[in-house]
Parts: structure tokens; C-alpha cells; sequence
């Protein structure tokens, strides 16, 4: 298979609600990515979207409505859609467009506005429901993860304080990004008295609902040793579907993210994906969905993220760090771009780049994750140097 | 399997709606363009500094080469019908009791132009290449809204 690096990286600040359109995001994003690599628009062949629901923005079709900002004028583009699983597919989607011999050089641009929906973005989720057996209901996101936090928590044996951990962890890491939205430190008693959505989520176990973008530059090989001095290489991909008849699953485990990371690990030769992945960015719009995540990835075993939290080890000098980048929980979550901006965070961290985030001991492989439709798809990439 | 439900009663139906509210903001250069609208009575565009394309609605940046524009400039809401329609039938598919006039209208002195209402004007005295100009509501009425300008009427 050809080889595919990434070269470039950009993002907007994370923000509760930018003034700028999702287009002026997008472009923000998308400049800084093709600056940093030292490129122009005139060097992308292929242009891949990659945006959540229509209705965060409140613009149907929105990968036609954010092709001008994505730099999509003229060229090939195509917008990609797996709900919070998006940040993660798009860069797969554009390892793709490469491997395949099509396309040299491709932008990646994500974006979300969920500022747009009024009063507040959980309103739109109630559409993703069925509507004959659940809408009726009033579903919203937050009860929905709460019972599945309720099942992950009883099954394990694991408490809120336990996983509260997460939060405390993620928000201060997200101290030292600039592009952060979340600014303030927080203790696992702060989470626990924080106001109760659905029990057993309180306010801080969910990442805040945000704007903003995020970009990546992919290059085939030939093109990314001309341009770049320290290309970073894409290593694996995966992604799986599991049913979406959630009253046929288990939820405790998610099954949907270890088919993703066999696929990922196997692509990349790993067997012990333990020992050899330095840096994971889980997908973290609840605290719970980190230690969840690292458990399908096959980090730990099953029921055991937990204490590894606890004993310090998913700390940003930590044997294992988790979420280096702050998280969603920290820095924030619009959508598609929360999840790219985990790969944006591999791509500075695997080349030194990552400043008062540096994770030390010059890692060399890492690992992102997203997940999304009903809580069914999981996505990995996985890039090293 | 071609048969047309006339009464969608007659088959068992649930019936909903996907209930979302939106607020959008303008975003960077829609802002200038709307407080011109709303303050000046004028239409604002910019210009690529790298390719010289220019843009009415201004934009932030430009699209073909990602540089960000640039020369803003205020010009009178006045240009050209480029094309133009007459519709007979609402959103809904109900007949309208009076056509409505649509154009797209080339601003003059810009590479753009807005899609907006024709009036007083009658139908069949439009034409494409015909002089019109913006009418826009008293400024105490003005609220920044693409809706500040009634519509446009021919220039006698
Ligand atoms: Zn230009």
C-alpha cells in the first residue's frame, strides 16, 4: 500500500460561540494547516470535508456550504459524515484518496457551529432517534450516556469518583493549549457538586458544546519527503459499524471500537498495542468514554482504565499518556473538528512540536479515536515517525 | 408497488416534526456587510489582493486562492438583471393569489450580485440587461437583514 504522511496541522480556537461563520472557521483551519506545511491551495489536489449533523449549523448539505472555506474550489471534493466519529474518518478518508494512487496531496478541513441551534445543540439530537419508538420519548444525548455510564459503572464495579478523575485530568491538560476553550482547574469534588443532568452524569463529566475547526495536510510519500523534513506517517486505519439496534447490545463494552483498533493495529503491525502506542487520544465527551475507549483499543483490559487513571499512568508524564491535548472535556467539543484536533494533536506531539503539552520522552507512535452515529461506529488512525 | 397514496390516513402514520431553531451569526465580512446595509443604505465588496477577483456579498477570504481579502468599498445598490423568473407557486406547492418577481441582479462596479425581489415593475415589462436599483426600508426599520432592501425596481 502506498504511503501516506501527514505534513501540515491548523485549528481554529475552540470556542462557546465564534463570530465567524462556519466557512470563515473552516478557512482559518484549512490556511493555517496548508502555512504550516509550507503550501498553497495551488499544491492540493482533493479536498476532504468532514462535518456532523446538518443541524449543529442549521445549513442542509453542509460539506457544499463549507467547500469554499475547505479550499474546494475547482477540485475533487467530498464531505464525510459518521457523527462524532467524523473527526477521526476524515483523515482516513483522505489516507485513502492518497493510497489509492488518485490524489498527491489532500486537505482534510472538519468544522462545527453548534452555537447555531437554539437554545442549545442537545435539540437537534432528538432527530436522530427512531421516530415511532423513541422519539416520542424526548430523548436527549445526556440520558441516553447516562444510562450507558450507569451499565459501564455497574458492571465494573467503578465509581463516580473514580471516573470523575477523567475530567480533573483532561480540563488541566486543556490548561496549556492555546486553542482551548475550557480554562479552569478543576477537583473531583468540583465534579461530583457540579449541577446533575442525568444521573449519573453531573455538568463536568460531559465536554462543553463549542465552534470551531481543524485541518490536516496528507501528502503520498514522494510528495511529502520533497516538502516536509519530518513527515508523519499514517500507520494504520480502522473503522466498524456495530448495530444500530442499541437494545442488542451490551453497552458496558464497546465492541464497535476494538474491531476499529484490530483493524488499525493489524495494518500497522502491532501486537502488543500496550507497549507500542505512546500517545492515545480517546474520544472524550464524557469522562466515562475515555476509560470505555481505552478498553475497546485493547489498552487495558477490560473494567481496568480505571485504576490505571488513578495510579497516574494516563497522565501527560504518565507511562501511558491520555489525551495529552486536554480532550474534549478541555478543549472542547465541536464535533467533527474535536476529533481531528486529536489527530492535529498527534501530528505536533510526534514532532516535538507541542510545546507546554510535550509529552516526554520523544514518542513515536500514537493513536486517535473518535466514535459516533447512535454510539456505534468507532474510528482510529493511528501515525508514527 | 407505483400506487399513489392519496389519503396517507388510510395507512398507519405517525406524523412529526424535526423541531430545530437556529441563530446564525453574519460572520466576520457579513458584519460589515450588513451594517452598511442597515446604516448607509449601501452594498459593500472586497477584492482578492492576490488574484483581483472580486466579491459582493464580501468574503472574508478568498476562495480560489485562500488570501484574505481586502479594499473594502461601499458601492450604491444599483446594477443589472441578469436573469430573472416569475414565480406562481409557494413553498408548499399553493398557488400564489400574486406572482412574485425574482432576479438576480449584477451589482454595478462588482464581480457579484444578490438574488433579491423585483417591484414596481410589471412582469412582462422585465427584461434581462434591464437598470435597477435597491429599495431599501426606512432607515428606522432596518434590522441588518438581506429583507432591509424591499426589493429592486427598474431606474427611469
Ligand atoms: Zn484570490
Amino acid at each position: 500500500m502506498a504511503k501516506v504522511a501527514v505534513v501540515g496541522a491548523g485549528m481554529t480556537r475552540f470556542v462557546r460561540r465564534a463570530q465567524e461563520t462556519g466557512r470563515e472557521l473552516a478557512w482559518q483551519a484549512a490556511r493555517m494547516a496548508l502555512d504550516s506545511a509550507g503550501l498553497t491551495l495551488k499544491d492540493v489536489d482533493a479536498v476532504v470535508i468532514g462535518s456532523a449533523p446538518d443541524a449543529f449549523d442549521g445549513v442542509h448539505m453542509k460539506g457544499e456550504y463549507l467547500s469554499d472555506g475547505s479550499g474546494a474550489w475547482h477540485k475533487p471534493c467530498i464531505r464525510c459524515f459518521v457523527g462524532g466519529a467524523t473527526g477521526v474518518f476524515a483523515p482516513i478518508q483522505g489516507w485513502y484518496h492518497i493510497a489509492s494512487g488518485q490524489f498527491d496531496t489532500v486537505l482534510v478541513v472538519c468544522e462545527e457551529k453548534m452555537s447555531s441551534t437554539y437554545p442549545h445543540p442537545q435539540g437537534a439530537f432528538i432527530t436522530i432517534f427512531d421516530h415511532t419508538t423513541e422519539r416520542a420519548l424526548g430523548p436527549n444525548l445526556l440520558w441516553i450516556f447516562a444510562l450507558e455510564m450507569n451499565r459501564y459503572m455497574t458492571v465494573h464495579g467503578i465509581t463516580k469518583e473514580e471516573i470523575a478523575l477523567v475530567a480533573v485530568k483532561n480540563k488541566k491538560n486543556a490548561l496549556d493549549h492555546p486553542c482551548s476553550q475550557l480554562q479552569e482547574e478543576v477537583t473531583v469534588e468540583d465534579v461530583l457538586n457540579s449541577e446533575l443532568l442525568a444521573w449519573p452524569v453531573n455538568r463536568l463529566d460531559v465536554s462543553p458544546a463549542s465552534d470551531g475547526a481543524a485541518a490536516v495536510v496528507m501528502c503520498a510519500e514522494h510528495v511529502a519527503k520533497r516538502v516536509s523534513e519530518r513527515p508523519v506517517w499514517v500507520e494504520g486505519v480502522g473503522w466498524h459499524l456495530d448495530t444500530a439496534y442499541w437494545t442488542n447490545r451490551d453497552l458496558y463494552y464497546p465492541r464497535y471500537v476494538e474491531y476499529a483498533a484490530r483493524m488499525a493495529y493489524e495494518m500497522a503491525g502491532i501486537r502488543e498495542p500496550r507497549k507500542e502506542i505512546h500517545i492515545v487520544e480517546p474520544y472524550d465527551p464524557f469522562d466515562y468514554k475515555e476509560l470505555h475507549h481505552l478498553e475497546g483499543l485493547l489498552l487495558c483490559k477490560r473494567g481496568e482504565a480505571a485504576r490505571l487513571t488513578a495510579d497516574g499512568v494516563t497522565q501527560r508524564d504518565g507511562d501511558l499518556p491520555v489525551c495529552p491535548s486536554g480532550g474534549l472535556l478541555g478543549v472542547g467539543n465541536p464535533i467533527a473538528a474535536a476529533g481531528l484536533m486529536k489527530v492535529c494533536e498527534l501530528f505536533w506531539q510526534l514532532r516535538g512540536e507541542a510545546g507546554k503539552r510535550q509529552v516526554p520522552g520523544t514518542p513515536r507512535r500514537g493513536l486517535a479515536q473518535a466514535w459516533g452515529d447512535l454510539m456505534q461506529v468507532g474510528t482510529v488512525i493511528i501515525l508514527g515517525v | 408497488m407505483l400506487e399513489r397514496i392519496t389519503n396517507p390516513e388510510e395507512v398507519r402514520t405517525w406524523s412529526g416534526a424535526v423541531p430545530i431553531e437556529h441563530v446564525y451569526t453574519v460572520g466576520v465580512a457579513g458584519e460589515v456587510f450588513f451594517r452598511a446595509i442597515k446604516d448607509r443604505g449601501r452594498l459593500v465588496a472586497c477584492v482578492c489582493p492576490d488574484c483581483g477577483t472580486d466579491y459582493l456579498p464580501p468574503r472574508l477570504y478568498c476562495e480560489r486562492c485562500f488570501a484574505k481579502t481586502a479594499d473594502y468599498r461601499d458601492l450604491e445598490a444599483r446594477g443589472t438583471v441578469h436573469t430573472f423568473t416569475v414565480a406562481h407557486f409557494d413553498l408548499d406547492g399553493r398557488r400564489l393569489a400574486t406572482p412574485e418577481l425574482y432576479a438576480f441582479v449584477r451589482i454595478n462596479g462588482s464581480g457579484g450580485g444578490i438574488v433579491h425581489r423585483l417591484g414596481e415593475v410589471a412582469a412582462s415589462d422585465v427584461y434581462i440587461g434591464m437598470e435597477v436599483e435597491a429599495v431599501f426600508l426606512p432607515p428606522a426599520r432596518r434590522t441588518g437583514s438581506i429583507l432591509d432592501i424591499a426589493y429592486f425596481k427598474p431606474v427611469v
